[in-house]
């Protein structure tokens, strides 16, 4: 208690020492926790985009053979699937049907090839909410049946302005050619970089040229309520909407698995040179692939890991200037301190009380330090997120409405702190070891 | 009551046998067709000959291709080998029956491809080198007389019957004498139209009539269009190996 009391009573007796060795602290755990919540914020916020740019958080896809042994892709009206979508209702917030092609968009003597999304807008209105829009408009999309919105990019690769006409050619699901024509309502923000590059149209019409149906559709997407059950769910959907044969296909594959565990293998490499070498039969009806935001954010969540990596390094190094920082105060503190030790211990007090006090003292700048880095984060982070950057259409994906979010994490704070106290308990060991080693006589005569 | 009664059963008549006019005239069109079809295919040869592509692109320019071609229609085979430019030297598309390979020295690798893909960038689709199966793969919709330049021609409207070919409607100008095509036009599922080709010269092949000379014309892009010309043809036996894949990797080494 008198050790905790002498500790806290020295940080205040040399107050700008104090906050100075506190404000490196706090300025190191400002770096790590901005960097930490920004990194968080973005990848939110990345999500919540792809989300409505892909149009939900689990996508299914429908492949079948068409009558001349031609793999089409394509949903048609299945009890599976409806009696699926009935049975996680609660767990889905909204679900939303699309088309898609990889046509060429003609305008004059220009063309080129891009990703085209077959949308119901009406049914997906989230989606316009989240397209940054460069030039022309978006609204009436819904009403015209052959609106498109292009990525500016392609726009400008093509030399089309919104209200022109471009053509689209592309093949039905048979492998027929095909043109429509497509009227440019708007061009978007590209996001090209995050493979996410597509172009917008009415469902309908995009259906009329591939040749599907009116209730056939290409790709089920759907909206969890829950994200934290995102992978249990896809795992649901995944095996639900297996066939009887895929059922038995796959049983057939884990026998196959087991045996080729027992393969001869000479050197490291099979003796049968077809493993590996598959080959796609052609099955009766519709299969179904079955995907999650998770799968797809993996790249970017691996970037963010990196940039998180990148922050940790910086922490790490500033700490360290710190750490040399703490030591050198320490002893000086130490010499400061020499005839009071002497005096301490001359009265009684044990060696192990005397190094006690320095480390409290340092146990105490780096809680002060964190404590302020940390405040002074949120205080940061709260003016950034008031600031609004919706001039710049480059920084939406990475911003909700506009603005910066952050992301603070719990546990990120307590380990980096964690850090901070047992590097600063690490500086100040030292320095403490050897105030406690003084002998009392010695410190007692010292005239420093 | 009586006049009424000639009148309708005179117009029944007519209708009948217009309608039957109609189906004589459209069976002599398909006999047509066949005879197109037949002209247009080397049953007891094979064929070969040396395909010079001349491609106008208004984005990349006027662009060169060499191909030699090889042809065993009763095999329904063929090997189309790029030897210009030098960049897709050694790319082969070889038919099998029904399957399509095509083949690129810089990967080693066969990839399965269509008839109804476009070849290379340009305006002809890989079922262009093939034999003509418009009898086959289309149907009679509608004809016309007509005159193409100073040639009498009929103008035929076709349907595809199944979805093996790329175009679904064609319109062609085949001379009324001859039996040769002059021009033919495609047109999309929407009916609008894709491509033109003309065929101004055609040279008697063996027991074949095949166009020498062939001006593709992309409708949808301004500007693009392909002019295709053949030399060195021949109808000698081609050795059975050329149609291997082993053989398409080897010289394309």
């Amino acid at each position: 208690m008198i050790a905790l009391k002498i500790a806290f009573r020295n940080i205040s007796r040399q107050k700008k020492r104090s906050f100075l060795l506190a404000g490196a602290i706090a300025f190191g755990m400002l770096v790590i926790t901005l960097l930490n919540a920004l990194s968080g914020g973005v990848v939110e916020n990345i999500r919540v985009n792809f989300s409505h740019a892909l149009g939900g958080h689990i996508f299914i896809m429908g492949r079948e053979f068409s009558g001349e042994g031609r793999m089409i892709h394509k949903i048609r009206p299945d009890q599976r699937l409806d009696q699926l979508l009935d049975e996680n209702a609660a767990s889905i917030r909204g679900f939303s049907k699309r088309s898609q092609a990889v046509p060429s968009l003609i305008f004059g003597s220009k063309q080129t090839m891009h990703l085209l999304y077959g949308v119901d807008f009406e049914e997906e209105d989230q989606l316009l909410e989240s397209l940054a829009v460069t030039a022309g408009s978006l609204s009436g999309v819904s009403r015209e049946g052959n609106a498109l919105i292009l990525p500016k990019p392609v726009g400008e690769r093509l030399g089309v302005e919104p209200g022109e006409t471009v053509l689209v050619k592309l093949e039905t699901l048979s492998g027929q050619q095909n043109v429509g024509e497509f009227k440019v309502k708007a061009f978007i923000e590209d996001q090209e970089q995050f493979g996410l590059s597509a172009a917008y149209a009415n469902r309908s019409y995009l259906n009329d040229l591939l040749g599907i149906g009116s209730q056939e559709y290409q790709m089920l997407n759907m909206f969890v309520a829950d994200l934290s059950r995102l992978d249990d769910l896809t795992r649901v959907f995944r095996e639900g909407l297996k066939s009887p044969e895929e059922l038995e296909e796959s049983k057939f594959e884990e026998l196959e698995e087991e045996e080729a565990l027992l393969e001869v293998s000479v050197g490291g490499v099979p003796l049968d040179p077809m493993m590996g070498g598959e080959e796609i039969k052609p099955w009766e009806g519709t299969r179904y692939q079955v995907m999650s935001l998770n799968q797809i954010m993996e790249p970017v969540e691996l970037m963010v890991g990196v940039l998180n990596q990148v922050g940790l390094v910086i922490f790490l190094i500033l700490l360290s200037v710190t750490m040399v920082g703490i030591t050198n105060t320490f002893r000086m503190i130490m010499i400061e301190r020499i005839r009071e030790i002497g005096t301490m211990r001359a009265f009684g007090m044990q060696r192990r009380e005397i190094k006690r006090i320095f480390l409290l003292e340092a146990f105490f700048l780096g809680l002060l330090g964190s404590a302020g880095g940390i405040l002074l984060t949120a205080l940061l982070a709260f003016i950034l997120s008031k600031i609004r950057f919706g001039a710049d259409p480059a920084l939406q994906f990475f911003l909700r409405q506009g603005q910066i979010t952050f992301s603070f994490s719990a546990a990120s704070i307590l380990i980096n702190t964690a850090l901070v106290l047992v590097i600063s308990l690490i500086a100040a060991y030292w320095p403490a070891r050897a105030s406690a080693k003084l002998p009392p006589v010695e410190a007692l005569s010292s005239h420093t | 009551m009586e006049r009424l009664r000639f009148v309708f059963w005179a117009l029944l008549a007519l209708l009948v046998l217009s309608s039957g006019v109609l189906a004589q005239d459209l069976r002599e069109i398909e006999k047509i067709l066949e005879k197109i079809d037949a002209q247009s295919r080397f049953d007891d040869q094979d064929f070969s000959a040396l395909m010079t592509m001349i491609v106008e692109d208004p984005e990349k320019g006027i662009e060169k291709m060499v191909v030699r071609q090889f042809r065993r229609d009763d095999g329904r085979r063929f090997l189309l080998l790029i030897q210009e430019p030098s960049t897709q030297k050694g790319q082969g598309y070889l038919l099998e029956g029904e399957n399509l390979w095509f083949y690129d020295p810089s990967s080693r690798k066969f990839a399965h491809t269509s008839l109804k893909e476009t070849f290379q960038d340009s305006d002809a689709r890989n079922a262009d080198f093939n034999q003509w199966t418009y009898s086959s793969s289309y149907q009679v919709e509608g004809y016309q007389e007509d005159v193409l330049g100073k040639f009498q021609v009929y103008l035929i409207d076709l349907e595809a019957v199944d979805e093996t070919v790329p175009f679904p409607f064609v319109r062609l100008w085949v001379t009324q004498d001859s039996h040769l095509v002059l021009k033919s036009e495609e047109y999309s599922l929407t009916r609008r139209l894709m491509r033109s080709s003309l065929f101004p010269k055609y040279a008697q092949v063996g027991g074949a009539l095949i166009p020498t000379q062939l001006i593709l014309v992309d409708e949808l892009v301004e500007g693009k269009k392909t002019q295709i010309a053949l030399s060195e043809i021949s109808v000698s036996k081609i050795p059975d190996h050329v149609f291997t894949k082993s053989y398409v990797e080897r010289v394309s080494r």
